[in-house]
């Protein structure tokens, strides 16, 4: 027996890491109720524990990397920032005043829908409070399409949080560990978002396909669908609020196992190969957060001071108006004063002279029903016909044949 | 040199590292694997752990090792995704097993020999995997030929650049 071991000791050792491993694998997987195997979404503790020694390992040299590596980045990204800044921040300003006074004007469609909100019974959520986090390493595999990022458990983090940037949703928390946690992309094969579609109002799953794009399926085919349509979060996923941009349609293909049914691919709002900060809503409240209240507050100001502002400019043009001398004329009614004549400033210009006036010419019959010689032997001036001697922007008028 | 040579590979001594080596490089290889993609975007047709696990099975000529080498390497990658524990684990056990087998049989200095071996051997791990997932686990799993294809090609080109470094590494007596 002992001889048969040493024989065969590398395929018995190859055997039994191979049974063992096949063991802990059987363990993870759970049929359903509809006869499918899938994951155990919630990892037992065996696993758990390799996985947090494994993150346990490389985080703390991930960080060191890109702690390092942005470092230097910052340094450059911070020099180049300050050339132009002053010009920056003054377009910076005006964008905020403009979008201020934009979400003034939302401000009243906001309320008239939480008010209706209400009425229904319905209570939309917003984004309350977000913490912004690193990404910091990913899983290294592109069947595995999940990151990490450098807050965890110990900064308030929870699993099925949404991870957003502010181009679009991103992924949501997978994992949480002290220090980071996992974060399962949208691209994933295993991932799931419910979705709309902006213009059509259609429903679907968004997830990922094997090579990492976006896809909205289970969409009975709709010619309405094309490309460039906004894609935006349904709310109805428990995991993301309503209304956040996903991406747009780019193509819509037939779904290769179902007839009648289409798959629509996506492009995704946030650079997902490329992520850097992200943002993770950590609170949503059926109420604005306290920043947004304080700009809808000054919006709101601003809209008044604007709205005032604009009503003395007015004031000041017809003070001036009334002042200016004969642009009103005090004996005329208002509506035949001359700013209000609409008649047009520039008199018909006259027609040009013919080369050789007859009888049928305009001026020529004029003058010979006035009595007065006809304009024939006019002289010209040297080197110009009477035609050049039109005013420009004149049409010529139609040769006239014998 | 003949690449096939049994009796003139045994002759030659087994390659011995500093034992940081043993230590640095894998987790090295592990940390880089998880952070390259980010750098990367699309296009991280690589995996280090695996060519990490070529190599030190193929020096080492015992399957016992690049059988445990592999087990590691694999364990860890899975740790790190969040996909069942042992997928990957498999898959480069049994690369490992493969690569130290082989080694023993082919001449482990002809770059040619290890680049083909890498090749191969990357095809054959995506084949475990995509097994795995697909027969053993019954899960819905898609995946691309192609994508596999230029994984198998990176790995390649990795081990290219990377053996004659990792060579240079070795005690010599």
């Amino acid at each position: 027996m002992e001889s048969f071991f040493v024989r065969y000791r590398n395929i018995v050792v190859l055997l039994a890491i191979l049974v063992a491993q096949i063991v802990g694998l059987a363990v993870q997987v759970r049929r359903t109720d509809s006869g499918r195997n899938v994951l155990d979404p919630g990892d037992g503790p065996g696993v758990r524990l390799i996985r947090l020694w494994a993150n346990a390992l490389v985080s703390p040299p991930e960080r060191l990397i890109h702690s390092s590596t942005s470092g230097v980045a910052d340094l450059w990204r911070n020099y180049l920032d300050l050339r132009h800044v002053r010009e920056q921040n003054q377009q910076l300003q005006g964008t905020i005043d403009r979008l201020r006074l934009e979400q003034a004007e939302l401000l009243e469609d906001a309320r008239q829908g939480e008010r209706l909100q209400a009425l229904l019974g319905f209570q939309e959520k917003y984004i309350y409070k977000t913490l912004p986090a690193q990404a910091i390493g990913s899983s290294g595999s592109d069947q595995s399409r999940v990151f990490y990022i450098d807050k965890g458990s110990a900064d308030g983090l929870e699993r099925d949080m949404p991870v957003i940037t502010a181009d679009g949703i991103v992924g949501k928390v997978r994992d949480v560990f002290p220090h980071t946690a996992q974060v399962l992309a949208i691209n994933d094969q295993t991932s799931g978002a419910g979705v709309i579609l902006a213009a059509t109002r259609i429903r679907g799953i968004l997830r990922g396909n094997a090579s990492g794009q976006l896809e909205v399926v289970d969409i009975t085919a709709d010619e309405r669908i094309k490309p460039g349509e906004k894609v935006l979060t349904a709310g109805g996923d428990m995991v993301f609020p309503r209304g956040l941009p996903v991406g747009v349609v780019e193509k819509v293909v037939p779904d290769p196992d179902q007839d009648s049914f289409i798959d629509v691919i996506v492009k995704p709002a946030a650079h997902l190969n490329r992520l850097d900060e992200v943002l993770v809503i950590t609170s949503t409240e059926p109420r604005f957060p306290p920043q947004e209240q304080h700009d809808l507050t000054t919006s709101e100001a601003l809209d008044g001071a604007q709205a005032a502002a604009i009503e003395e400019q007015q004031k000041a043009a017809q003070i001036t108006a009334e002042r200016l001398p004969g642009l009103t004329e005090p004996n005329v009614p208002p509506d035949q004063q001359p700013l209000n004549d609409s008649t047009p400033p520039n008199p018909m210009a006259q027609p040009p002279q013919p080369l050789h006036p007859d009888r049928f010419s305009p001026a020529a019959t004029t003058d010979q029903e006035g009595g007065q010689p006809a304009q024939a032997d006019r002289p010209h001036p040297a080197g110009q016909s009477p035609d050049a001697q039109a005013q420009p922007g004149q049409q010529r008028p139609p040769r006239r044949n014998p | 040199m003949s690449l096939l040579g049994a009796d003139f590979r045994r002759d030659l001594e087994i390659r011995r590292y500093p034992l940081l080596i043993y230590v640095l490089v894998p987790l090295t290889a592990l940390v880089l694997q998880a952070w390259l993609p980010r750098v990367a975007g699309s296009f991280d047709w690589f995996d280090l752990p695996f060519v990490i696990t070529v190599y030190f099975a193929l020096g080492w000529r015992s399957p016992i090792q690049g059988t445990l080498m592999g087990a590691a390497m694999g364990l860890f990658e899975d740790a790190l995704s969040h996909h069942a524990i042992g997928v990957n684990g498999i898959a480069k056990t049994v690369v490992g097993f493969l690569a130290a087998s082989v080694g023993v049989r082919i001449d482990v200095e002809n770059h040619i020999a290890r680049l083909v071996l890498n090749f191969l051997l990357s095809l054959l791990s995506s084949a475990i995997c995509i097994f795995i997932y697909r027969v053993l686990l019954g899960l819905d799993f898609t995946w691309h030929w192609l994508t596999e294809l230029f994984l198998a090609i990176g790995n390649s080109a990795l081990a290219a650049v990377l053996f004659p470094l990792l060579d240079r590494l070795q005690v010599r007596d």
